[in-house]
């Protein structure tokens, strides 16, 4: 057992130098003045992370947009501290803690939803506050504050060899499943009468989902934190909504709006040594008012244009 | 309840069924034959129970009691064979997503597609979909929407929003049909051309159930009525059932039926209950 983990854990650092080395190859192309940055190993890790982050907040954006879920994103995602206090005061490893309130939460929200007469936005605002909360009194009395700013902001300049093995893991299997289970999830995104229709077990299919955005965020909290990260659940979702009628692109425009954002940021608040969260946050942004603006059906322009050419 | 049609196969048969939403009763002691192969109409006044009762079919909503079954077995293993086929009201689909006319279509496939194997699923829908795509274009030539495939499905007017829909179920080949008001919101046009592709299904041996207000259009087409508001209020023929004398008769049931409803949710015992 032992010599299992041991294999495991040296073929995680293989295959994470190997990634590693093949995205310098990609950087190394660019001129000297940004690829500088890019010399030291942490901050080597730091880009790995985030290339990963933004991929698979890419394509679980997709999903959060089109399933109006946004407000369920934000719920999950401060609902795992706790979870991530309670892991490190009984000494698990902090995403199985997230993992369990993660989902709890998320049940719990359903729960009052359909029993009593509280309508949903109150249900996830009453639920994850509350969990939210919990985790903030834990957390003061376990550990300095410094760690709390962490945990809420992230800090993918930090990002441990174990934390980014953890992102990669988390990745693969999103990535597997969203492969595995395209059709059905993609039915129940558009028409979830229709799939139950079809003979389909949406209660599986929706709790699935829930899962898979509680390890996307899980998996994202080192980089831009608990807060931050439903922007990258949402933003590059949203930007690709307006560049295109094609699932399929939308996915891939997401995949590319996340992991550019995810890229710039962290270069970004090296040079202006500003915090890397709040950075890739607001580079995705800017993506999404630039559609916002030139996308050449849904943008302002093409409208205004189309207004002039008709009046 | 005798069986309708002189001796008819029975394609659903549902039995002792009582729904509620929220506690408030929808479908009380609803007891119902379906006769196989033939086309029935389901009528009743706004909020009679009728899209309940497919969502009861469909298995998006649990009965508090009473069983369901297709062909003399529980209703879902035929949903799990695909053999029901469901179109929702327009409504209750979001069209602004991200999906052309052809891609909405394949969906109808998607149940049948579970019965390939896995290897084959995984391969790029590009070379996948071409072994499920002659039922699609089918569907898509059968309500003349075929030239449009590629479009997304925002740009469609309502008429062909619902030919659409209509094509998703038509692709499913399945042996019955649920449909919650096909007719409803569409240009002459376009009902005649969904009456006469339902017309062909049944012809087809296939039985069809459509909840309707077009009352013109069921008389001249359908072989069965049901009509129903809360309870079932009867059965029969389009000639007896469409009367205009039963239709004022199911009017005055729903008039009725809400002074009742207030009667009771004044009553002690009620409010009791609802607390």
């Amino acid at each position: 057992m032992a010599e299992l983990m041991t294999a495991l854990s040296l073929f995680g650092d293989a295959l994470v130098s190997g990634l590693i080395a093949a995205l310098m190859l990609i950087v190394n192309l660019l001129p000297d003045g940004i690829s500088d940055a890019f010399q030291y190993a942490f901050m080597q890790r730091a880009l790995l992370t985030s290339v990963l982050v933004g991929a698979i907040c890419g394509i679980l954006s997709c999903y959060v947009v089109l399933k109006r879920w946004s407000l369920l994103g934000d719920a999950i995602s401060h609902a795992v501290l706790p979870g991530v206090a309670i892991a490190y005061l009984l000494g698990w490893p902090f995403f199985v803690g997230a993992f369990i309130t993660g989902a709890l939460t998320s049940v719990g929200i359903g729960a009052i939803e359909r029993h009593t007469r509280i309508k949903s936005d109150a249900a996830m605002g009453l639920m994850f506050t509350s969990a939210f909360a919990l985790g903030i009194v834990i957390i003061s009395k376990i550990a300095s504050s410094t760690h709390l700013m962490h945990i809420l902001f992230g800090n993918v300049l930090g990002v441990k060899q174990s934390a980014l093995l953890l992102t990669l893991v988390a990745s693969v299997i999103a990535l597997f499943v969203v492969w595995l289970a395209y059709r059905p999830l993609l039915l129940y995104a558009f028409d979830p009468l229709q799939a139950q229709a079809l003979g389909f077990n949406t209660s599986v299919i929706h709790y699935g989902l829930i899962l898979l955005l509680t390890l996307t965020i899980v998996a994202s909290l080192e980089t831009v934190g608990i807060i931050l990260v439903v922007a990258m659940l949402i933003t590059p979702g949203a930007t690709a909504h307006l560049l295109t009628d094609r699932f399929k692109t939308m996915m891939l425009i997401s995949v590319g709006v996340g992991v550019s954002s995810a890229v710039i940021g962290l270069w970004l608040s090296v040079v202006l040594d500003v915090a890397s969260g709040g950075t890739i946050v607001l580079v995705a942004t800017s993506w999404f008012f630039m559609a916002l603006l030139f996308s050449p059906k849904q943008g302002v322009l093409a409208r205004f244009w189309r207004h002039r050419q008709v009046g | 309840m005798a069986t309708t049609f002189g001796g008819a196969p029975v394609a659903i048969n549902i039995k002792g069924l009582y729904a509620a939403y929220q506690r408030q009763p929808v479908l009380e002691d609803i007891n119902l034959q379906f006769p196989a192969g033939k086309w029935t109409a389901i009528v009743g006044p706004n909020g009679a129970g009728k899209s309940t009762l497919f969502h009861v079919l469909t298995g998006s909503m649990k009965a508090l009691r009473g069983s369901v079954q297709a062909f003399n077995e529980p209703i879902a293993t035929h949903r799990k064979a695909g053999h029901i086929a469901y179109m929702a009201q327009r409504e209750a689909i979001e069209w602004d997503f991200p999906v052309s006319v052809w891609e909405t279509v394949m969906g109808g496939r998607y149940g049948h597609m579970r019965s390939d194997p896995l290897w084959r699923r995984l391969l790029p829908s590009r070379w996948y979909h071409s072994r499920h795509g002659e039922a699609v274009r089918e569907a898509l030539l059968a309500v003349d929407m075929l030239a449009l495939a590629e479009r997304p499905i925002g740009a469609l007017s309502g008429g062909q929003k619902k030919r659409v829909l209509l094509a998703r179920t038509l692709a499913q080949q399945a042996n019955i049909l649920l449909l919650d008001e096909p007719l409803a919101g569409v240009d002459p046009p376009s009902e005649r051309l969904i009456l006469g592709v339902l017309a062909r299904e049944r012809e087809a041996g296939r039985t069809v159930i459509m909840v309707t207000h077009d009352m013109p259009g069921a008389r001249r087409h359908v072989d069965h009525v049901v009509l129903i508001n809360r309870f079932i209020r009867g059965v029969g023929s389009p000639d007896e059932m469409l009367s205009d004398a039963k239709l004022a008769e199911l009017a005055v049931s729903s008039i009725e039926q809400s002074a009742n409803d207030v009667r009771v949710a004044e009553s002690p015992s009620f409010m009791a209950a609802q607390g």
